[in-house]
């Protein structure tokens, strides 16, 4: 969340990043939820993904983040200890903007793949700060979005 | 004299490494892991895993170099605006699956609220999520299935 224009040329005007943090085996920001706070109809190209007051950490910025609160001296972006907070979010994919078949050797991973258009509505709450994301949300706001179907490990061979 | 062997770089990621040795080493001290962040503990009723097991995926042997030029590793492949669909890296963050994913990478704005004072402000945000639903097998060398999301 940022005070001014996103992305990662901006992180000095970054105050909030919400996310659940790596584990303990490297896996990055994933946290296991409910079953059905997934669905997928992949032939149609539709999914979504719906989740409330899940447990997040709030980074303050991606710097903070991925440097494990240590903050970078380049922009200058100071140590934040990270605080607690709940986010909510419905996650919308549909309407097939491009199929591919892909078969990755050196990643070890294949599957079919499609690009979809993608909404987001999502709310996050924490001591002393709320956010409530634009409803409806703007189909135009996706920059890419993808659906796959894939192996990819010793599921590859 | 430049000292050939200073590295800013790698002492910056020697640092960040003690660092997230200590934060870990303190947690399991204090509250066990569950500090750092919530166990993947939803299993599926057709999960061949023990009752009560937790599900602890692996991560991909892949990723990117994040923030540059600090080289923190990271394992996960954003989604280019710019690449051909056919030429995307794994979207998934979990090896050893076979399931459906689904990655997004979304900007938008709404409304924050210092709820101490009341005062609202417009606010940006670019939202990097998505999912994995299907199964994988964990470090425990079993297969499992469950869901995860990407926050």
């Amino acid at each position: 969340m940022y005070t001014g224009p996103v992305g990662s040329a901006a992180l000095t005007q970054q105050i909030h990043d919400y996310n659940v943090h790596v584990d303990r085996n490297d896996v990055f920001w994933m946290i296991g939820v409910e079953h059905d706070a997934v669905e997928v109809d992949f032939e149609s190209g539709r999914a979504s993904l719906n989740v409330r007051d899940l447990d997040v950490y709030d980074d303050h910025d991606l710097a903070n983040s991925l440097t494990q609160g240590l903050g970078i001296p380049t922009p200058p972006i100071p140590g934040v200890f990270p605080v607690r907070a709940k986010v909510s979010f419905d996650v919308e994919w549909g309407g097939i903007l491009g199929t591919a078949q892909i078969e990755n050797n050196s990643q070890n991973f294949k599957g079919n793949f499609l690009s979809t258009g993608a909404t987001i509505v999502w709310s996050a709450e924490q001591e002393g700060f709320r956010f409530q994301s634009d409803s409806p949300a703007d189909p135009k706001a996706n920059l890419i979005s993808v659906l796959g179907r894939e192996k990819n490990g010793v599921f590859f061979t | 004299m430049l000292d050939e062997s200073y590295n800013p770089w790698k002492k910056f990621q020697e640092k960040w490494l003690s660092r997230r040795s200590l934060i870990r080493g303190a947690a399991g001290a204090a509250l066990g892991a569950g500090l750092l962040r919530p166990k993947f503990t939803y299993a599926s009723d057709e999960d061949d895993s023990e009752d009560g097991a937790c599900l602890n995926p692996k991560a991909i042997p892949g990723g990117v170099f994040a923030l540059k030029p600090f080289g923190i590793f990271v394992h996960h492949n954003p989604l280019n605006p710019a690449a051909p669909l056919a030429n995307i890296s794994d979207p998934s963050q979990i090896t050893d699956f076979d399931g459906f994913v689904g990655l997004t990478h979304i900007r938008g704005g709404g409304t924050g609220t210092d709820t101490m004072t009341g005062a609202r402000s417009q606010l940006a945000f670019q939202a990097d999520m998505g999912f994995s639903k299907g199964k994988f097998i964990g470090v425990d060398g079993r297969v499992h299935k469950a869901t995860f999301a990407f926050v």
